[in-house]
Formats: structure tokens, sequence, C-alpha cells
């Protein structure tokens, strides 16, 4: 288990005009689990390979276990990786495969052995160790990538996008199985992905990234909760959350947001902070679950699509122009095409600057 | 008339094997004739007869003298010294360059790459005279080392391994790297181990061209017993008698074994590289 430190750190490339990624800041700190995540190009991906010591830094420093280890080669910074495409040396064996770094070390074989049936125990994996790559499935290839990595008893696991090539019901288990390994080595993890729900579901903090730059850090809750930017708010959540442009209104009773011909009354708690707004335009977001449908209606829309997903049914309808989407509960017998009153969970609402994207 | 399986089957088999006697006539020509003295030799072939195609009525008396009297022994050896070492020499050197033009990233790498790739287009002709004057500066004219040396460094194999290297995931090397494996290590442990089929394919063809080879090895060599095989096999009559054609088939035939023998032991890398390569022969 090691702290693990970005320094300011930067990344150009020559090609690029502008930085991939700028003035990076993070601590990690001893046995905790971040996800690295964002869309494609943001970075992140960029990031653990320098962490992992394949690509050089433009600017700034790393640490790992109090050492500054940004100019060290990737041997020497006690980590392990995990790859996306698992890259398992295909003329080895997968005993060979585990072996090859420890080997390399020059650690003593009944020592390499033992780590080697050991990690294979745990991944169950102990009856594939005298077959070679191709012989084995996506997901046993990804326990294999995983056992090359847990043998070194590496001071910080580094996994870059490891579940991306298995199939849906595949991904799942191998989430819990990441997680759960985890658990029982309460090594420092580094994981990144674009996959939101992975995001959510592994991490102990997530870190989304945009355009090379930290967006929000936090706990899965708080970033789906309290968004600090509209991209964020965009980017975690599935379905995504939906976003509709609103005016803030002056009422007698105190503030309320105009969207198209629905006024919608701001929560006291809310409402302050949207005083210096009024007669302004923002956007609102709201995600389809906080849309209710309990008989005090806020307003009444033409239902576009209905699909029913099995524990939820998720309506689709055009609110203010905008096309929105609403889970709502299966047992109410919603129709395409029919009338359905909606009203909207207020305390549950995020409001975003639409000229800066951040949380007003 | 209706086409059943068949018979467009046996259509099929009918042009493979006539395209495979287009093929093979002059092979079985020389090795049937290599059994024959010069007189049956012509009598078959003046008016075509299918005897040209057998060793009808055979002799092993053009072996016995090819072997007796030549030095087609020390030929054959200089030969197996030269291809040998142009084939370790060629694989090893095209695969470091070859893995650095891939993975190294240096300025002007593609620049290098294109203008080794342009010496490719020069003909063994052109190359002659400056090769003849280099070699014999460098002192090694009149040896094996200066028959097989000009041509180690193959814009072909480069080109070849490049495309190869460039298939191999670069995760491989990365894995390798956090594992704690330096360049060299990663190149031999890693790398070569998974392009075999193009190392293969690579070393198949310049021991081809390197057995082959008749141009150079007569420019730079003039001491028989350094000769190699094709050489020899031109020079073994007396410059001032008809070639004897018995005994000149029977060293095309002595020559052409050991080639045949490896591509049968290597069809399958060979055939599989061409293909993967895009390589057509």
């Amino acid at each position: 288990m090691a702290d693990v430190s970005l320094k300011n750190v930067g990344k150009t490339y020559e090609s690029a005009s502008t930085n991939t990624i700028e003035d990076l800041n993070l601590d990690i700190h001893s046995g905790e689990f971040v996800v690295l995540v964002g869309p494609s190009g943001c970075g992140k991906s960029t990031t653990l390979r320098m962490i992992a010591g394949l690509e050089e830094l433009s600017d700034g420093q790393i640490w790992i276990g109090g050492r500054r280890v940004d100019e060290r080669e990737p041997r020497e910074r006690d980590i392990a990786m995990v790859f996306q495409n698992y890259a398992l040396y295909p003329h080895m064996t997968v005993a060979q495969n585990m072996s090859f770094g420890l080997r390399l070390a020059g650690m003593d074989k009944a020592e390499i052995r033992r780590r080697v049936e050991d990690a294979a125990q745990v991944l169950d994996i102990s009856a594939l160790l005298e077959r070679r790559p191709k012989q084995l499935s996506g997901g046993q290839r990804q326990r294999v990538a995983m056992g090359r990595a847990m043998v070194r008893d590496p001071a910080v696991f580094l996994f870059d996008e490891p579940l991306s090539n298995l199939d849906a019901k595949l991904r799942g288990q191998m989430r819990a199985e990441i997680r759960r390994l985890h658990k029982r080595l309460s090594a420092t993890t580094i994981y990144v992905t674009h996959d939101q729900i992975e995001a959510m579901t592994l991490a102990d903090r997530v870190v989304v990234l945009n355009k090379g730059r930290i967006e929000q850090q936090g706990t899965p809750q708080e970033l789906y909760e309290r968004p600090a930017t509209r991209f964020v708010a965009g980017f975690i959540g599935s379905p995504t959350m939906n976003f509709l442009p609103a005016t803030v209104m002056r009422t007698d009773a105190g503030v309320s947001l105009q969207i198209g011909d629905v006024a919608i009354p701001v929560p006291t708690a809310r409402a302050e902070a949207l005083r210096r707004h009024v007669g302004k335009g923002i956007e609102i977001g709201i995600r389809p679950e906080h849309f209710l449908a309990d008989g005090a209606a806020a307003f009444i829309t033409t239902v576009d699509m209905a699909e029913l997903l099995g524990p939820t049914t998720l309506v689709h309808f055009t609110l203010a122009g905008v096309a929105c989407s609403a889970m709502l509960p299966p047992e109410l017998a919603v129709r395409e095409g029919g009338e359905q009153a909606l009203r909207v969970a207020l305390d549950r609402i995020s409001l975003f600057d639409p000229d800066t994207g951040r949380a007003l | 008339m209706k086409s059943t399986p068949l018979r467009r089957g046996l259509f099929v088999a009918l042009v493979i094997v006539l395209i495979l006697c287009c093929f093979l006539a002059p092979y079985a020509w020389i090795v049937a004739s290599s059994f024959k003295n010069q007189l049956t030799l012509f009598n078959d072939v003046t008016p075509l007869s299918w005897k040209a195609f057998f060793p009808v009525g055979g002799t092993f008396e053009n072996y016995r003298t090819l072997f007796e009297r030549t030095n087609v022994l020390t030929a054959l050896l200089n030969t197996a010294i030269v291809s040998g070492g142009q084939v370790a020499l060629t694989l090893l050197l095209c695969a470091m360059a070859a893995y650095s033009l891939t993975r190294i990233k240096f300025p002007g790498a593609r620049i290098v790459f294109v203008l080794i790739l342009l010496t490719f287009l020069l003909p063994i002709e052109a190359m002659m005279v400056p090769l003849y004057q280099v070699v014999s500066g460098l002192g090694l004219s009149n040896t094996l080392a200066g028959v097989m040396i000009p041509w180690i460094a193959s814009p072909f194999g480069l080109f070849l391994l490049k495309q190869a290297f460039e298939e191999l995931p670069v995760e491989l090397e990365d894995a390798a790297r956090i594992d704690g494996a330096g360049h060299v290590r990663i190149f031999f442990s890693i790398v070569l181990p998974n392009v075999k089929v193009p190392m293969l394919t690579l070393g198949l063809i310049t021991f081809l061209f390197s057995w082959n080879s008749f141009l150079w090895p007569l420019v730079i060599v003039q001491d028989p017993a350094n000769q190699v095989i094709q050489v020899a096999i031109a020079q073994q009559g007396s410059p001032t008698q008809l070639p004897n054609w018995g005994e000149t088939f029977a060293g095309a035939t002595v020559a052409t074994l050991p080639l045949i023998l490896l591509f049968l032991a290597l069809q399958k890398y060979f055939t599989q590289g061409m293909t993967t390569s895009g390589i057509k022969g």
C-alpha cells in the first residue's frame, strides 16, 4: 500500500496544439480505490500511463509511497498494471505469463511458484496454469492479467479499462470480483474507465476528467447527487439527466422557474442562491427518477414512447421543446400517445449557469 | 449439359494438373536429363518425346563425374556457409532495424525508412561495380564473407519485419516494461518469439536468394576453393570444350535438392508468411 500524489502534472504532445493534460493535481490515499472516468480523449489513460512510467511527463511530479518516481523506470515504481486487451504474452503459458516479472527480478524459484499458485487459487485459474492465452476465454484472460499483477505484490494496482472487452454479463461478474480482490488485498488502486457504471460501483472516490482537467472528484454518491458542473451531471447517471432551459422568476411566494409554460416553485433553501439570477436564463437538471407521477401534477404531458425495463418504465416525452425521459413505476399504466401528469422532486433538481456550466 | 459438382470438381482438378505440369516440366526434364548421356539427352528432345521427362535408360555416370572431377562438394559447403550466415545476419540486422524504426521514436525515422526502401529499387547489376570496389577495399574480395556481407542489410527484410512489428500490440511491450524488462530483453524475449512466421519467411527467402546467387559470387570470388555452387556448376567444363549438359543438369539437380527439402519442411510458415504479410510470391 502506498499514497500516490500527482503534482501539477502536464502532458503535451508535439502534434497537438493544446495540452492534453494541464496542471493535474490529485492525491490518492493508501489503500484507496480511485476511478478516473471521462469520455474518450479526456486524458484518463494518459494519466494512468504517466503514473505507470509508460508515458513521460511534460510538467509536474509524481510521487508514490513518499518517493518521487516520475524519472524512474516502470519497474522501479512498485506498480502493476492490467491492460484493456490483457496484454498476455502469447508465446508463454499462464504460469510463465504470471511469473515473467518475478523471474526478471531474480526471485527464488520456489517463492515464484508459491506466489503463482496462491494467486491462481484466489482467481480460480489453477487449472489453467499450463495453457496458453489463445486457449482461454476473455474472462479467463482477464483473470490471468490480474494474476500477473497480483503476484508482484505491488504497492499500487493500475487498471486501464480492463473490462471493456468483455460482454455485459461477464463485466458485471468481474466488477464484483475486482471489488472483492481490492478488499482482500487493500492495495491502492487506480482504475480507468469510460463506463460510469463501473466508476460508480467500484470506486471509493471517482475523479471525473474532461479535456485533461479534473471536473469534479468525490464519492459516487456526491457526484450523483451534487454534480459540480453540467458535464459531470450529464456524464454520471444512466439514463442521463434531463437538461431544460428555464427562466428565474420572482413570485409572491419567493422564486419560481419558468420552463416553457410550466412554472415550478423553488424551495426556500435553493431560492436564496437564485435571487441574483431573477429575470435571467439558467439550466435545470432533472434526473429521470426525479419526475414523479404521484397524482400531484405540476404539468401534463403526452407520452412519446414508453419502454418497460422490468423494475421500471422509461417514459419519453417532450417538455418545453426538449426531449425528456422519466423513470416511473412499472405498475403505472402508461400508454404511448396518452397523457401523463408529472411533477418534479424539487429538492433533488440541479441548477446550472448556462454560460459557465457550473452548478448554482 | 448440366454442370454437377462432380463434373466441376473434375474440371478444376484437370486445370490444376495442367498448370502443375507446365511448372514441373522444366524440372522433370533437368532431373531426367541428369541421368542421360549427351546423345540420348538430345535425341529425346528432337523431336520432343515423353522420354525427355523420364530417366529412360538412366546412368549415374554424370553424377560420378560430377563428384569425382569437380569441386561440387566444396562448393556446396561454401554455399551452405554463405547462405546460413546470410540468413542469420539478415534476420538479426533487419529485425533490430525494423524494431527501432517501428517502436523507437526519433526525428526523421520516416525519412530513414523511405531512403532504405529506395535502395530496394536499384537493380543488383547497377550496384555491382561500386559494391566490388567497397568489398575489395575492405579486403574481403575472394572470401566467403565478401559473398554474403553486401546483402545482409536487406531493405525487403526491413519492410517485411516492420509490417510484422507494427501488427504486434504495443501493450505487450508495455506489460514487459512494467514487468521489469529493458529494450534488449523485450526484443529477444517478447517481440521476436511473436513474429516467428515473418522471421521464418524472411529466413527462407534470404536462403533462396543466397543459395541461387550467381552474378555477385562470379564477380567477387576467383579462387575455385571459395566458389559457391551456382558458379561452380557453370564453370565445371573446360572453356575450350562444349559443355556436358548431363553433368550440368546433375549439378543443377544436386544444387536444387537442399532447397526443395527446406521448402517442404517450412512450406507451412512460408505460405502463411506470404499471406499474412500481404506479399504475393
